[in-house]
């Protein structure tokens, strides 16, 4: 115990400890936009450029524009549920399990798009390759999506466990429920507007 | 955050949370883990798939690369915290205690510790490590360059030494400043108690750690024949050495991503009661700045290098024209992270002379205000300068002149740094010693980065100069001959309070003369060559350049020596350096407040502020 030694600990006050959370999260998310940025501006510039018609070179099959706003559907109900939860406190455990449920099916439904992609084609030599500017676009977006499926059901199973137990102090879970929020609100925007540029192709 | 005090080091008994795993781990179980990670990964990849495929065999190697660095960190212990916040039992107190390891010696460089001091430590070495093995590299290359015809070294070996020196300097350079005195000095300097993440702030340290034997490989797998840029194509069809250095940028900026964000929000939320925007120290303001710049610029870079790992291994086409792709994407995501990355090296440097000028001068910081006015101009313009390193790749000609004017832009901040350090001085009556003495070469050498790069960014110019030794020269005078000399004035000025021991002063006056005229030996020789035409990147050159080339080599040399007298002067005096005193130079910021050893907490009250930091020759305000 702490007390057997010379040493102490002192506790910051909740609150600074959650405005100095949020504000890193809140840093992360600008990196992470950063990255964002990176992927919508390669998958534009090569739309755009279209080397040798090789965007969506003819007869390479594509997702349907529908496909990618779904992809992106459990990252927007997590967000929603989310900020249910934060404003109903006694139906958060409820919305907490929404959450998670909502980023593991759109996790898995993200997963089976890219174990099943249809622009995928074969050299003389049998060896496979993206074909198409468009695909490997496609694959850069999904792995992004994925990233946030998996770290933001992490962060969803983590409060909802969280949320059971009793010696955690209220006061910083409830900054780290609004933490949280800013997070999960990024990576539905993130989400959108990958569905967004995925409708142009 | 929580936060630890501590009684009086002598009676101090070691927190020993028994039942923790936390106390088992260490660099060594890292090393055997991550090992374990990595084989296990490459045996297990391996079998079954044709590995005459290089994109198996690149797939194998970079996913064992990636495995080694995930392995380190569990078999260290940095994910013991978020599998804890996982399960909602958070560490104790105790544990804290622990993996702050205070008290518990030399031992605590080898673990997961989250004390702010002793990641500056490790930086500080992995830095000097780093700068080692690059300036290994730099010797041999000038070495081939000696005399024309040399075969020191074959063309292919040239062409890796020449990749990988640049890309190991440039890691080194970005966190030279950053990483030692932006860890271990920077909280004590706003007064706060540690890093506003302790946690991450080791994390940051340990994934650049692994990024370090990752770049090494590079040599055991045939090398990188592309220079730091990596440029695509010719990166996507380089052979498995090239998948080293792919895994080594995304690690890295991982690393950067996570230092950037811990140290902007230390300084926003952790700054002692009274320290007021404007009595912030200007390295705190220019580091901040310099981090903050690194967050957004980053993550372009690891986009591009995650798309080139993707060509590499499950054959998408970002950069094969045959299937869509296009080389000037490459060098557009390239370029938007390179050139704010100049500024990441440059600004901290730049600030940590800032702080020294005044201290040495006996006068305060001429214009405070102007000072980040530089620092926020240079900032902000830098991420509008990229396309001026492709005017001659044919990207958007058009674009040209836009460019132009921007990159000539960032003269005028750049100008106001030069104004504040030079008011700064003027009518002072200097202190000469090794900090000061780098001000002055700062000065110097960046007049010269500085003057030399408007030429390259004029577009008619650089038609004739792209390419040559001259813009080798060129930024060699601004990263090394600025930023890395602000770096090794601030190592000296801030040794006493990192070691608790004065800086050899002979050592550090003859390395800076030979490390200084070596310097300007060496490039001043290259502007002329590159200006007569003489192409950077290949290993022979024609006899016309032969005697200019051995002048560089010879200065190189010098540079060489000067860095050995010093690396021996800062070995010396750490081991049995001259005792310092609390306040060897008489600063007024608050990290000269505190004693050696720096306590756990730094501070035994929390300070509050009531003037600026450089009231000197004037009454507080």
């Amino acid at each position: 115990m702490a007390h057997d030694t010379e040493f102490h600990v002192h506790h910051d006050s909740p609150e600074a400890i959650g405005r100095r959370e949020r504000l890193g999260v809140r840093l992360l998310i600008v990196a992470d936009g950063a990255f964002l940025f990176g992927m919508i501006f390669s998958y534009f510039y090569l739309r755009n450029l279209n080397v040798n018609g090789g965007w969506l070179p003819k007869g390479v099959h594509s997702f349907s524009t529908a496909s990618g706003w779904v992809a992106a559907l459990g990252l927007i109900v997590a967000a929603l549920a989310h900020r249910l939860g934060e404003y109903n406190k006694a139906a958060r455990n409820l919305t907490a399990i929404v959450v998670l449920v909502a980023l593991l099916i759109g996790g898995f439904y993200q997963w089976h798009q890219m174990a099943h992609m249809p622009f995928i084609a074969h050299d003389d030599a049998g060896r496979p390759f993206y074909n198409g500017a468009y695909a490997s676009n496609w694959v850069l977006v999904a792995g992004a999506n994925m990233f946030h499926y998996i770290v933001g059901a992490f962060v969803a199973l983590g409060l909802l466990l969280r949320g059971y137990r009793v010696k955690l102090d209220p006061t910083l879970e409830e900054w780290r429920q609004r933490t949280a929020g800013s997070w999960f609100t990024w990576i539905a925007i993130s989400g959108i507007v990958c569905a967004l540029a995925t409708s142009f192709k | 955050m929580t936060t630890l005090s501590h009684a009086p080091a002598s009676s101090r008994p070691i927190p020993n949370p028994k039942k923790s795993l936390i106390t088992k781990l260490n660099m060594g179980t890292g090393i055997v883990v991550g090992v374990i990670f990595c084989w296990g990964t490459y045996f297990a990849m391996k079998a079954g798939r044709d590995m005459t495929d290089s994109h198996n065999v690149n797939k194998v190697l970079l996913m064992s690369m990636f495995a080694w660095s995930i392995g380190f960190l569990i078999g260290i212990g940095a994910f013991i915290g978020p599998f804890r916040w996982l399960i909602g039992k958070d560490l104790t107190d105790e544990e804290q205690l622990y993996l702050a390891v205070d008290g518990q010696g030399w031992k605590r460089y080898f673990k997961y510790c989250t004390d702010h001091k002793v990641v500056g430590i490790q930086y500080l070495v992995g830095v000097m490590a780093l700068l080692g093995v690059g300036g290994t590299m730099a010797m041999m290359i000038r070495t081939n360059l000696a005399t024309p015809g040399s075969h020191f070294v074959t063309p292919v070996v040239y062409n890796s030494l020449v990749g990988l020196h640049g890309i190991t300097m440039i890691v080194a350079m970005i966190i030279v400043a950053t990483g030692p005195f932006g860890n271990y000095i920077m909280p004590i300097m706003i007064g706060a108690a540690d890093m506003a993440f302790p946690r991450l702030n080791a994390l940051s340290w340990w994934v650049l750690f692994t990024a370090v034997p990752v770049l090494c490989s590079a040599w055991f797998l045939g090398g990188i024949p592309t220079g730091w840029t990596a440029y695509a194509p010719l990166s996507d069809q380089a052979g498995p050495g090239m998948n080293a250095f792919v895994a080594t940028i995304i690690i890295f900026a991982v690393s950067t991503a996570v230092a950037g964000m811990n140290i902007t929000t230390t300084v926003v939320a952790m700054r002692a009661k009274g320290m007021k925007w404007n009595r912030v120290p200007i390295f705190v303001i220019g580091a901040t700045i310099s981090v903050a710049l690194a967050i957004p610029a980053f993550p372009t870079f690891m986009v591009a290098m995650i798309q080139t790992g993707l060509d590499r291994t499950i054959a998408t086409g970002f950069y094969d024209a045959n299937v869509g792709g296009s080389g000037w994407l490459y060098a557009n995501l390239f370029w938007i992270m390179g050139h704010p990355e100049v500024y990441v090296i440059l600004i901290p440097g730049v600030a940590a002379l800032m702080e020294i000028a005044p201290v040495f001068v006996r006068k305060p910081l001429f214009s405070y205000n102007a000072a980040i006015a530089g620092f926020a101009g240079i900032a902000g313009l830098s991420v509008l300068v990229w396309a001026h390193h492709m005017y001659m790749a044919g990207w958007m000609p058009s674009l040209n002149g836009p460019f132009m004017v921007t990159t000539e832009f960032i003269s005028v901040p750049t100008g106001l740094l030069f104004l504040v350090l030079i008011g700064t001085l003027w009518r002072g009556r200097p202190w000469m010693k090794l900090p000061m003495l780098c001000v002055y070469a700062f000065i110097w050498n960046f007049l010269i980065g500085g003057i030399t790069g408007i030429y390259l960014s004029d577009v008619p110019a650089d038609n004739y100069l792209h390419g040559s030794m001259y813009v080798t020269a060129h930024f060699h005078y601004t990263l090394m001959g600025a930023a890395l000399t602000g770096a090794i004035g601030g190592l000296a000025y801030w040794f006493p309070k990192m070691t608790g021991r004065m800086l050899n002063e002979r050592g550090g006056y003859i390395s800076f003369w030979f490390i200084q005229i070596g310097f300007n030996v060496l490039f001043l020789g290259m502007f002329i060559v590159g200006a007569e035409g003489q192409p950077r990147r290949v290993a022979d050159y024609a006899h016309l350049y032969s005697h200019a080339n051995l002048i560089s080599t010879m200065g190189a040399y010098s540079v060489g020596i000067g860095m050995i007298i010093l690396l021996w002067a800062i070995v010396h005096s750490w081991r049995s350096g001259k005792i310092a005193p609390m306040n060897p130079w008489g600063a007024k910021t608050l990290e000269w407040t505190v004693p050696y050893p720096v306590p756990l907490v730094n501070f035994d009250q929390p300070p509050v502020v009531t003037s600026d930091p450089y009231g000197y020759g004037r009454s507080a305000k």
